[in-house]
Order: C-alpha cells, then sequence, then structure tokens
C-alpha cells in the first residue's frame, strides 16, 4: 500500500484532498456558527482563484493586474443568466462562468502571447480598470450600477436539516477541493513542468521543442477558468453583481494573496485567502473598539496589504510561504544531521550546513 | 604605484584569482599575460572595484582601493578601460569624453585634458557628434582610451585593448601610450591576449595561469627567452 | 464638425496630462528598467498636500510648487529606501513593490485627509473661452495645462541634453557599470531620476484633479492611460510617449463623445492591444531593442 502511495501522485493526492473535504464539511455542520460558515465559504471562494493565479504568475511567470476584471464576466455570467431564468441550476452555472472565462481567458492569452513583463502588466491593468465600466453602459443587460441580485442557492429538500449557508459553504468548500486536486496534479504533471520550462528559460524551452505560446495560453486559460468558477460563486457569496465589487483593487487583492502565499505555492494560497478575508474582520473588531473613524478604519486592511506587499519584497523575496520554506527547510536538515550522528557513531562527524 | 596583494577572489565555489600579488611602478607598464580564463580580467575588474574580493589588498599609493565603491576608486585616478571597449554608444563621442572626470572641480583644466584627447587621437575631433555606435573598432578603442586619459588617472587598467584591431593601429596606440606613460608618471596594467605586443611595450610582465601568478618578471627577459616563452606563452 | 472639433481639443488637453505621466513612467524605466505602478497614487498624494496647503489659505501658486517639490521628494525617497534593494533583482520583484506602494498610498491618502471626494481648484477659468461672437473650444486653464506640461518637457530635455548633470544621468541609465568606473554616483543619478519624474507625476495631478476631482483612486485610470501612452510608443522612447498618450487621449475623447463615456477605458485596452499584436515592442522603438 505505501508503496503504492509513493508511486501514485494521484492517489496520494486524492486521498488527501478526500479527508480535507470531509473534515471541512464536518466543521461546517457541526462547529462552525452562520458568521464563521460565510467567511470559509469567502476564503474558499479567494483561494479558488488565488490558485488560479498563483500558477500562472508563479509557475509560469506571466503577470496578471486583471484577474479581478476575470472574477467578474463568471460573475456577470452567473448572475444575468439567473436574472433570465433564476432556477436554473447552481452547477449549470458554475460551468456556464466558467465557459465564459475560459474563452475570456484564451482571448487575452493569444493576445497577450508575445507581450511580457511589463507590456502583458499593464494590459492587464488595463483591462482591470477598463471592463468594470461595461455593465455601467449596458445598463439594461447588465443591470448598470445598481446590479443584478443574486438569490441564495437552497439545499435539496432530502437534506431539509442543512440551513442555505452550510449547503452554499459546502458548495464552496467541494469547489475549492476539486480544484486544488486538479492544479495539485497539474504542477507534478509534464504539464505543469513545461509552464516553469517556459518561465525560467524561454529559449532553452523552444530548443527542446516546446510550443511557447501555446503554454502561455494554455497557463492563461487555466487562471482564468479558475477566476470564472470563484467568481461565479462569488456572486452567490455577495447577493449582489454590480461594478464596484470588481474595482482595481480586487486585482491587487489577488496579486497579494498570491505574494503573500508565495508564489506558486498552492498553499500559500489558501492562507493568503484566509488572511484577505479574516483581516478586515479582525481590524474592523480593533477599529470600532479603539473608536477609529470610519475613514481609518476602513482602510486599515488595505494599508496592511501594502505595508505586507513592500516589506514581503524587502525581506521574502519568494513570499512569506518561501521564507516560511526556507526555515523549516533549515530545521530539517539539521534534524536529519543530528540523526545521522547519533546512528552512526563510527562515522566521521557530517560536514557545516 | 599599484600595489596588489594576496588578492584572492571567488564566484560561488570557484576560485578565479588565488593569492596574486604584483606591483606596477609610476611611469611604467606591467602586462598582465594568461590564457583565457586564466583570472586577467577578473583582476583589473577586482582593482576597479566592480568585483569584491574573497580577501587581498590593492594600495594606490598609500589608499586602500577594496571595499570601496567603483565610483570613489575612478575618483582617486583608477582609469579601467574594459573590454571590450566600455563606450556608451548611445552618446556622442564628444558626450564620452566629457564623461571622463566629471567629478573634477578644475573645469578649465577638463576642458585641457580634452582637447589634449583629441591632439592624442587626431580621428575623433572628426568624428566628435558622432554617436558612439557607428565608430570603427579602432575608434572605439582611441575613444576608450581618451576618456579614460581625461580624468588624468594615476593609474590605467587596459584590458584587451588589441582586440578587434588592426596590428598597425594598434602599434600606433601603443607608441602614443608608451610616451604618455613617461610623461605623466602612469601605472599602466596591461591585459593582453596578444602577448607579442604587449611585451614589446611592457617594462614588466606578469603571467597568470588557473588564477595563480604562475611567471612575474622583466618584460625583454621573458620576451629573450625562448624557453620561457613557449612555456608559458606558446610562441 | 463641431462636435469633432471639441473632442480633439479634448484629446489633445487630455493628452497632454496622459503625456506627462507616460513621461515620467519612461523616464524611470529608462533609468532603472521598472515600471512605477505607484505613479499615479504618488500624484495623488502629492495633489491633496497641495489641496491641505490651499484650505490652510495659501496662495495657489505657492501650493503648486509645494506639489512638485512633494513629488521630486517622495519619488527621491522611494528609490533610496524602497526600490535601491530590488533593482537588481527579478522585475517580477519591483512589480509587486511599487503595486504595494500604490495599495499603500491609497489606503494612507483617505486616512490622513478624509474619505470624502473633494474639489481642487484651477488657477483659471474652465469656461471656454468666447471671444466676440466665436466660441473657441478651450478655456483658459486647458491653454495653461498644455502649456505647463509643455514646458516641463522642454526644461526636462534641456536638462537632459545640455547640463552635465542630464550627462551623467543619461549615462547611468544607458550603462550603469561603465558609469560606475567612470566616477559617476550612478545611485544618486537614479534617485534623482525617480524624483524628477514623480515631479512630472505632480504635475500631471494637480492639472488633473479639477476636472476628475480628488479622491483615493482618481489617479487610477490617468495611470492607466499614460501607462498605455507610453507602451504604445515604446517604453524606452520618450518622444514616442508623448505621441503614444497624446493618441490616446484622442481616441479617449472620441469614443467618449461618438459611443459613451463609461466606454472610453475599453477602448484605451483595444488601441493597446491593437499596437501590440502589431508592435509588441511598442511603435517607436527602434534599433537596439533591449529584451523585454
Amino acid at each position: 500500500m505505501r508503496s503504492l502511495l509513493r508511486r501514485s501522485t494521484l492517489l496520494r493526492h486524492g486521498l488527501f484532498f478526500l479527508a480535507l473535504a470531509a473534515i471541512l464539511g464536518a466543521l461546517t455542520w457541526f462547529v462552525f456558527d452562520p458568521f464563521t460558515e460565510y467567511n470559509v465559504a469567502g476564503v474558499a471562494i479567494y483561494a479558488i482563484s488565488a490558485a488560479g493565479l498563483t500558477v500562472l504568475t508563479g509557475l509560469n511567470g506571466q503577470v496578471s493586474l486583471g484577474h479581478g476584471a476575470l472574477m467578474m464576466i463568471g460573475a456577470y455570467t452567473t448572475s444575468v443568466l439567473l436574472q433570465w431564468h433564476p432556477d436554473l441550476p447552481l452547477i449549470l452555472m458554475l460551468f456556464a462562468s466558467i465557459a465564459t472565462t475560459g474563452v475570456a481567458g484564451a482571448i487575452i492569452g493569444i493576445a497577450g502571447a508575445r507581450l511580457r513583463g511589463p507590456y502583458l502588466a499593464g494590459a492587464t491593468l488595463s483591462l482591470a480598470v477598463a471592463l468594470p465600466q461595461v455593465p455601467t453602459h449596458f445598463a439594461s443587460l447588465f443591470g448598470g450600477n445598481q446590479g443584478i441580485s443574486v438569490p441564495t442557492p437552497v439545499p435539496p429538500d432530502a437534506l431539509a436539516a442543512v440551513t442555505p449557508q452550510q449547503w452554499f459553504t459546502w458548495i464552496c468548500l467541494a469547489a475549492a477541493v476539486i480544484t486544488f486536486f486538479l492544479l495539485a496534479n497539474l504542477v507534478r504533471s509534464a504539464t505543469g513542468r513545461r509552464l516553469q520550462m517556459v518561465r525560467d528559460n524561454e529559449v532553452a524551452a523552444r530548443l527542446a521543442g516546446v510550443d511557447v505560446a501555446r503554454t502561455q495560453v494554455l497557463a492563461f486559460v487555466i487562471s482564468a477558468i479558475c477566476a470564472g468558477l470563484a467568481g461565479s460563486l462569488f456572486a452567490y457569496w455577495i447577493t449582489l453583481t454590480s461594478p464596484t465589487g470588481f474595482t482595481l483593487t480586487l486585482s491587487l487583492s489577488l496579486l497579494t494573496v498570491v505574494v503573500i502565499g508565495g508564489l506558486g505555492s498552492l498553499t500559500g494560497a489558501v492562507l493568503g485567502s484566509f488572511i484577505i478575508v479574516y483581516l478586515p474582520v479582525w481590524t474592523g473588531g480593533f477599529a470600532s473598539s479603539a473608536n477609529l473613524p470610519s475613514n481609518v478604519a476602513n482602510n486599515v486592511p488595505l494599508a496592511i496589504y501594502g505595508i505586507v506587499l513592500i516589506a514581503a519584497i524587502l525581506v521574502f523575496p519568494r513570499g512569506i510561504a518561501g521564507g516560511v520554506a526556507s526555515i523549516s527547510r533549515a530545521v530539517a536538515t539539521t534534524f536529519r544531521s543530528r540523526r545521522q550522528t547519533s546512528t552512526l557513531p563510527a562515522s566521521p562527524a557530517p560536514p557545516a550546513q | 604605484m599599484l600595489e596588489v596583494s594576496n588578492l584572492t577572489v571567488a564566484y560561488g565555489g570557484v576560485i578565479a584569482l588565488d593569492e596574486v600579488s604584483l606591483s606596477v611602478p609610476d611611469a611604467s607598464i606591467t602586462a598582465v599575460l594568461g590564457a583565457n580564463g586564466a583570472g586577467k580580467t577578473t583582476l583589473v575588474r577586482t582593482i576597479s572595484g566592480l568585483v569584491k574580493p574573497r580577501h587581498g589588498s590593492v594600495l594606490l599609493g598609500e589608499t586602500q582601493l577594496v571595499g570601496r565603491t567603483p565610483e570613489a576608486i575612478a575618483r582617486l585616478g583608477v582609469g579601467h578601460v574594459p573590454e571590450g571597449h566600455g563606450i556608451i554608444s548611445e552618446l556622442s563621442v564628444d558626450e564620452n569624453l566629457r564623461l571622463g572626470g566629471l567629478w573634477r572641480r578644475d573645469r578649465a583644466d577638463q576642458r585641457v585634458a580634452i582637447e589634449e584627447a583629441y591632439e592624442l587621437f587626431p580621428p575623433l575631433l572628426a568624428r566628435r557628434a558622432v554617436q558612439a555606435a557607428n565608430l570603427s573598432g579602432g575608434e572605439r578603442q582611441m575613444l576608450s582610451i581618451g576618456r579614460a586619459l581625461v580624468a588624468r588617472p594615476s593609474a590605467l587598467l587596459l584590458d584587451e585593448p588589441s582586440l578587434g584591431l588592426a596590428t598597425i593601429l594598434l602599434a600606433q596606440i601603443m607608441q602614443r601610450l608608451t610616451a604618455l606613460v613617461s610623461e605623466r608618471k602612469l601605472s599602466v596594467l596591461l591585459i593582453e591576449q596578444n602577448a607579442r605586443s604587449a611585451l614589446s611595450v611592457a617594462d614588466h610582465a606578469v603571467v597568470l595561469s588557473l588564477g595563480k601568478v604562475a611567471l612575474s618578471d622583466r618584460a625583454e627577459r621573458l620576451a629573450g627567452d625562448d624557453a620561457l616563452r613557449h612555456a608559458y606563452l606558446g610562441f | 464638425m463641431r462636435l469633432f472639433t471639441i473632442y480633439t481639443v479634448d484629446g489633445v488637453v487630455n493628452g497632454m496630462v496622459y503625456a506627462a505621466v507616460a513621461l515620467a513612467l519612461v523616464m524611470i524605466w529608462r533609468a532603472t528598467r521598472i515600471v512605477n505602478y505607484a505613479q499615479g497614487a504618488m500624484a495623488m498624494f502629492t495633489t491633496y498636500i497641495a489641496l491641505v496647503v490651499i484650505q490652510h489659505g495659501v496662495w495657489y501658486w505657492f501650493a503648486f510648487v509645494i506639489a512638485l517639490a512633494a513629488g521630486l521628494v517622495l519619488g527621491a525617497l522611494t528609490e533610496r529606501v524602497l526600490v535601491r534593494p530590488v533593482e537588481s533583482r527579478p522585475p517580477l520583484n519591483a512589480v509587486i513593490l511599487s503595486l504595494g506602494v500604490l495599495i499603500l498610498l491609497e489606503a494612507v491618502a483617505p486616512m490622513l485627509f478624509g474619505g470624502q471626494t473633494q474639489s481642487f481648484p484651477a488657477p483659471f477659468s474652465r469656461i471656454d473661452i468666447t471671444t466676440g461672437s466665436t466660441q473657441l473650444y478651450v478655456s483658459p486653464f486647458d491653454l495653461f495645462s498644455v502649456g505647463a506640461v509643455l514646458v516641463a518637457m522642454v526644461l526636462l530635455f534641456l536638462v537632459f541634453q545640455r547640463t552635465t548633470l542630464g550627462l551623467r544621468m543619461r549615462a547611468a541609465a544607458f550603462n550603469p557599470e561603465i558609469s560606475r568606473i567612470l566616477g559617476i554616483r550612478v545611485g544618486r543619478m537614479l534617485t534623482l531620476g525617480w524624483g524628477l519624474a514623480a515631479l512630472l507625476g505632480a504635475l500631471a495631478g494637480v492639472l488633473a484633479a479639477p476636472a476628475i476631482f480628488l479622491y483615493s483612486n482618481n489617479m487610477d485610470e490617468v495611470l492607466v492611460f499614460g501607462f498605455t501612452g507610453a507602451i504604445i510608443g515604446g517604453l524606452d522612447s520618450p518622444i514616442g510617449a508623448v505621441i503614444g498618450a497624446l493618441g490616446v487621449g484622442l481616441v479617449l475623447s472620441y469614443v467618449s463623445g461618438y459611443i459613451g463615456s463609461d466606454l472610453a477605458p475599453l477602448g484605451g485596452l483595444v488601441m493597446l492591444i491593437a499596437v501590440l499584436m502589431v508592435r509588441p515592442q511598442g511603435l517607436f522603438t527602434f534599433g537596439r531593442q533591449r529584451q523585454v
């Protein structure tokens, strides 16, 4: 059994994520209060989006400042469809959003395939600023500035004991677990290696036979799909889809999550999402107890993100998860060398680490 | 006087210079010879401050150069003419020359120094407004050396000045250089692959091999002794 | 025809403000190979400083100068303290760092200056000039804006091309290593470059504020448009940046006028993509092209 686990990444990942899903599901049902359920759903949603972005930027090296806009496409797809036909099942909405955002991701990826560094960042930045204006202009279709309201999904009759809040949290957790399972396998796969090869050295990758442009577009589509899925869930989560929910701040927040968590780190995406959802909660609580005026209180989380981004780059160039990773590596190495000296008394002392 | 003592430089785990010591007295030229990868360019880049040594000392007169920034070292009077012409291609010939010694307070002397550079290398005068990118190899080399001289250095580091130059042109430049050396009491460190031409102008010669000093002797001795020359320089 | 003239004039006037930002971005790019995404936010911040000064009864022109000086200081400080450690590292670090500065400034501004949108005065009338029976489509303030940016550009040009300081700055930007062995304090030149760029940004901030008002992210769009202009022109070309920015101003104006003001940024994006598909390195990047 152990050797089977060691050989099959898929099996290992599958069991891990299944267990994770079971634990989280149980916690939601038995432990969490509604407020926590709401926040946990939020963490799952941001984590899905951040996971896609961290694969794009961390693994493939393409900087996107426009993932908030992609989430917006996912959210509006779901919202417009629901406005037209309120009874459409959630799972269909998720797939619809994935489809539209996937197409958008392909378009952006193709347009941006020849762009590097600041040129790509600039194009995605323009997207992040330009796209939120579209619903305002085409108000009849997209609800304008007032937005479109989105109903909360109702659990099936068989699960009558489950509240809508719990049901939705389960859905978000399930979506997140599935997404992370798929991405974890992708990262370890040949495709994942190709993504990194192109990031590290395009010329070498091309010489090795990798289709660079196709790899770049693929990376964009994958990350866009994640954003679309997250966007669709986001619409249900905030119950009102309007342009104000998708400003540049959202795109920058996603980037903050990815940086805090460590570029390319899926675990880091979860960590960063946790911080991004809970920080405003904590600072909000602190602000009201300290009687801070609203213009200060509302901006404390943003100020902290800014400071964290700056500090992370100056102190931990690979993101805080990277910093944590190097600390744990150092600890592991010390333990390993200690164990060596105690079990092999006749051998000379290992070289200094 | 340029005095290098026990200079050791390592890149990662690789030792590029291993306890290198040499000295260049005033008004003399010391040639540094050796195969590719022997450490010649590393030596020069360490002296001019672009590379930090692991340990060792470089004295310009009484002043310690190790640990200073390249700008500070340049301002102390070290002129570095890098391998591959070291000019700024986006600027004109005149602008490149003006860059030498910009920190000096004596503006009048600065102008004189620039005129002297044009006298030394007349072809540059005709091309003074031309963008440096459009110069020929020989003109670039003249510009590079001229620019270093404008700063009125006391030590001059020349890294492979013969690269890409026709032999006649090289000989001309070397001739003018030798005259300057005795005039201005320069200490010149001359890195060369072209050992023959270097030995013809140098007073002293140092041969580097794999980062170590393999031989240090008077240039005419090395040039005259066939066996020695064969062993160390292959001709 | 009348509408076209109005839109064209609007486009040029706005384009000049974007050109100031575009030029600032190009200056920093040429010196340090970094795009300063925080340039707009810095301009917002310095404009707020000017507003505070004005609200304390100070004459507009003093406040104007203070805004520019604040820009100079802010830019120089940012380079020296935050950007210097990152200059030698992979480019992604600088992107995230400048985004961090952007977020921080946009969060701190409401804390210091209040969260509500404020208006910012213009030193000249913003009503279109009427001479006799004909109405021109420019206001005195429009003329001032265009003039101020032009003067700033000319001054910068003179400094860079005709002074020794400018020579040193150019050398430091073109080839930092050779500049060092020529005794040029490259670090100081870069700090000064950032300072001058931020000064240009500050100018754009006070010129834009009367029309777009003052709030924490009022300069986000101006940054994007300036950036678009710089990219279209090619990040290495100052002239390209100005022409690109003017082009963006015009396109935005026409889209805004003929189609709808909400869609103007989208028009800018389409223009950007169109140019980059044809020439990924920008319109005015020739010859010696560094790998982007």
